[in-house]
């Protein structure tokens, strides 16, 4: 199960900060086995997102299993759906998860690194929403 | 009639969230299901969220139950994981 490819993982968020921060702890989590891309702030360095950094962060985390994309905010969601609108030579295939993004995120990094397929990623991102911490 | 098979462990140590994520990656290697139990809490141990929801803490005692065909097997592995990665210091 380990030696084949796993999926990919993005995190979309309007500061670089919050998408590194948050891919360091879920890849601490997840043992490090797992390529996980960034796409945070615009494309000058301020708060926002970038069609061309989410772009560059799909062709990364791709390893021919395919990638899944978490937006931190609603809006990040437009700028993914700018891009994934037309498609050209993006990996395949490419799912959206609509659920938290650091819980998200951690989930969706220890099921790929346990050899979940695309939709048991993205599966345990949006299952993450029901998950009570205290 | 699936193969049943549990075993308690008392923590060394707080169960943070790099061993949770441990605990989850091992039970997702195995058919059976697998429960955490700790106090009231109980926890799918394939779910790192729902163990780090646990908040268990080192003095306490942890169950692990596997329910399938290779429940031995899971247990056996979570427990070591349980033992190993909440010692004190790691």
């Amino acid at each position: 199960m380990s030696d084949q490819a796993k999926v990919g993982i993005v995190l979309v968020s309007h500061s670089a900060a919050l998408a590194e921060g948050t891919a360091e702890l879920a890849g601490q989590i997840g043992g490090g086995t797992v390529t996980i891309a960034t796409a945070g702030g615009t494309d000058d360095g301020r708060i926002g997102t970038s069609i061309a950094k989410v772009e560059r962060a799909l062709r990364l985390a791709d390893g021919g299993a395919g990638v899944v994309i978490l937006p931190d905010l609603g809006s990040s969601v437009l700028t993914v759906r700018a891009l994934l609108a037309e498609p050209e030579d993006l990996p395949e295939p490419i799912a959206v998860a609509d659920g938290p993004f650091v819980e998200g995120a951690v989930a969706a990094t220890v099921t790929a690194a346990a050899g979940g397929d695309i939709k048991a990623v993205l599966g345990a991102a949006e299952e993450a929403r029901h998950a009570r911490k205290l | 009639m699936p193969e049943s098979c549990e075993a308690t462990v008392t923590l060394t140590g707080d169960l943070h969230a790099r061993p949770a994520g441990a605990l989850a990656m091992a039970a997702a290697k195995f058919e059976s299901a697998v429960e955490l139990t700790a106090g009231t809490g109980r926890a799918d141990g394939k779910s790192v969220l729902a163990i780090m929801g646990l908040g268990a803490a080192g003095g306490q005692e942890v169950t692990v139950r596997a329910t399938g065909p290779d429940a031995r097997e899971a247990v056996a592995a979570l427990i070591d994981i349980l033992t190993e990665a909440t010692r004190v210091g790691s």
